[in-house]
């Protein structure tokens, strides 16, 4: 052991135990041995633990995770990866419980079943999520190139809007060659990084007032636009996609980053207001979203059609209970009739609910809130604005999600279809969340590379031009690296 | 009720209250942290870094860390005094009030500029902003964050 630590040494890589790490990972695989001796024995009619093979890959790939991070000896936050593994790891129970046939998939002459192919998604975005906590050590790539992510991310908007495969009404789904995937969950990403990007450099004037309309002080005007165009793009991804929950998430996540660059409350008043205004139009103009309202407000008008799916989950909120039916006692499907539409997807909330009650709903909505309070927490100690911004969003595009598509299941607010992070079944937003819990335990490295003093261009440095040219500076700069 | 029906309840429950001795030892780390966090908030609340000072009183280079309150000017009894020919004695006010700094001139002769413009009232500023009184040019910074 000590022969292999110096051998690291000479590499440069110090390893560094991550006991509550290792311990949180240990009680996430006692639960998880115990969640499948339940479905299984209830299964069979008898006490056993078997089948375990989905199990045990999956618990092997945590703790394969883990040790990586040990050798790696990166100082990153040891609860982010437990709580991320505790939510997927209760998806790989609930696919392997569902009718596998949901979902089939060929894959070199073998037929995959849901839980199958889900446990494949789910350890390529651990893989993708290992990869990016291990390898990213600086953050310039996403700081210096935001308009060129900007760009890509309209450009991707673009492709959806031309070439995009409608998927349960909502034109999502881009095929190109053999592979197909649903660009708005990366697009989540490419738009926190941008806005990051943007917002740090120009977060001072934004706090500035000087134009006034009525009670509301808002900043000079040609920073108003970047508000208009969000908006605008919202909008346009509603009445052109009809993917109302990726337009709704996304503004969401671009007036929380406002709030947190410039603290000003009115422009969430102002952001929520515009939203009211073009959620009101919409409604009148766009079938879709006033058949959405209408279900929400009284699924009953419509039962055997589009309420159908919601009243499916109110029922099964019902069976669950408190506690809940057990994993596998549930009524995903009678016959050949699915209890609840696309519960693998949009309604695997509901799901959860039935068979692990309230209590177990309750505990899936606590572990996207110990996500949040990770991820603010990153943002907190963040070394700049960028970083600080980037920690927020990121963290945001998770718990906001999750947010929506919850309230959407148990019908607080309007149902709108996108997935409920790490835990619904489907490839793009499995990759993409796992990328992102993986970028937040990067930035959450204390020895990630420092931002260069004095980089800092745009639009404000631009208007002190005063200060263009810049006396030699002494070593001081250098005070700012470890 | 037979045993195996008693068995299934106990696994049932098993897996939730492991879901939630989890959240318990979750709950413990993060309490743990907070507790430290607020055990290192001895440190100051940000730092000045001199960028350029014609007269070298503050030298170019310095690190000055802040408070909650810090008063800049050339009289000795400022809280940060920047010795410089154009500095007036009362000179300015850098204060962090709630969660966010501001500054104010305190009518000085040759202003307080934040960013290239003259500061006039209470303005806001952000880390990563340039202050400039007399000839002395300063940055606000957020705090080291040493090590672990």
């Amino acid at each position: 052991m000590t022969a292999v630590a110096q051998g690291l040494n000479r590499v440069g890589i110090r390893p560094r135990l991550r006991r509550r790490e290792l311990g949180l990972l240990i009680l996430v695989s006692v639960a998880l041995t115990v969640g499948w001796m339940s479905y299984v024995s209830f299964r069979d009619g008898r006490l056993e633990l078997s089948d375990t093979s989905i199990l045990t890959t999956y618990i092997v790939a945590l703790f394969v995770i883990h040790a990586l991070f040990v050798i790696s000896g990166r100082r990153m936050d040891e609860v982010l990866f437990p709580t991320a593994a505790m939510l997927a790891g209760i998806s790989v129970l609930m696919m392997q419980r569902l009718p596998q046939d949901l979902v089939t998939q060929s894959v070199g002459g073998r037929d995959l079943g849901l839980g199958e192919l889900q446990l494949a998604w789910i350890l390529f975005g651990f893989g993708l999520l290992a990869a990016i906590a291990l390898l990213v050590r600086s953050d310039g790539w996403l700081r210096r190139y935001k308009y060129t992510w900007a760009a890509a991310g309209i450009f991707l908007l673009l492709l959806v809007f031309v070439f995009g495969d409608v998927t349960g009404g909502a034109r999502l789904t881009l095929h190109i060659g053999p592979i197909s995937g649903q660009p708005s969950e990366l697009l989540k990403v490419i738009l926190v990084v941008f806005l990051a990007g943007y917002l740090a450099e120009n977060r001072t004037v934004l706090a500035r007032a000087s134009t006034k309309i009525g009670p509301l002080r808002l900043p000079p005007l040609p920073y108003l636009l970047p508000m208009l165009a969000m908006w605008g793009i919202a909008l346009a991804i509603v009445i052109l996609q009809s993917d109302l929950g990726a337009a709704l998430l996304y503004f969401l996540v671009f007036l929380g980053l406002l709030y947190v660059a410039t603290r000003r409350i009115s422009y969430v008043v102002l952001g929520m207001g515009m939203f009211l205004v073009g959620g009101f139009v919409l409604y009148e103009l766009v079938p879709r979203v006033q058949e959405r309202i209408d279900i929400w407000l009284n699924p009953w008008a419509d039962a055997q059609g589009a309420g159908y799916q919601i009243i499916r989950g109110l029922y099964a909120y019902g069976r669950g209970g408190i506690l809940g039916t057990g994993i596998g006692a549930g009524l995903p499907q009678v016959g050949t009739v699915q209890s609840i539409p696309a519960i693998q997807t949009d309604f695997i909330f509901a799901g959860i609910s039935e068979e692990l009650g309230m209590l177990g709903a309750l505990a899936v909505l606590g572990l996207y809130i110990v996500i949040a309070e990770r991820g603010f927490r990153i943002a907190a100690f963040a070394v700049d604005d960028f970083r600080a911004l980037l920690a927020t969003g990121l963290t945001l595009v998770i718990v906001v999600q999750a947010a929506i598509i919850a309230g959407g299941n148990l019908r607080v607010v309007p149902l709108t279809g996108i997935t409920l992070p790490l835990v619904s079944y489907g490839g793009s937003s499995l990759l993409v969340n796992g990328a992102v819990i993986g970028l937040l335990l990067a930035l959450s490295d204390k020895g990630i590379e420092q931002p260069v003093p004095g980089a800092r261009r745009g639009l404000v440095s631009r208007m002190g031009s005063r200060f263009r040219r810049r006396p030699k500076l002494s070593g001081g700069m250098d005070a700012a690296r470890p | 009720m037979d045993v195996f029906t008693l068995i299934l309840w106990a696994l049932r429950l098993g897996f939730l209250l492991l879901i939630y001795a989890f959240f318990f030892f979750v709950a413990r780390a993060l309490w743990r942290d907070l507790r430290t966090g607020v055990a290192g908030s001895g440190q100051a609340l940000a730092r000045l870094l001199v960028m350029a000072s014609v007269e070298g009183r503050p030298e170019s280079g310095a690190s000055i860390p802040l408070d909650a309150v810090n008063s800049m000017g050339r009289d000795v009894n400022n809280s940060i005094v920047i010795d410089d020919s154009f500095a007036s004695s009362e000179h300015a006010l850098l204060t962090f009030r709630g969660r966010a700094w501001y500054v104010e001139d305190r009518g000085s002769t040759n202003g307080t500029w934040l960013n290239g413009q003259r500061v006039e009232g209470l303005w806001p500023l952000g880390y990563g902003d340039e202050i400039q009184i007399g000839q002395v040019r300063m940055r606000l910074d957020r705090p080291r964050t040493e090590g672990t």
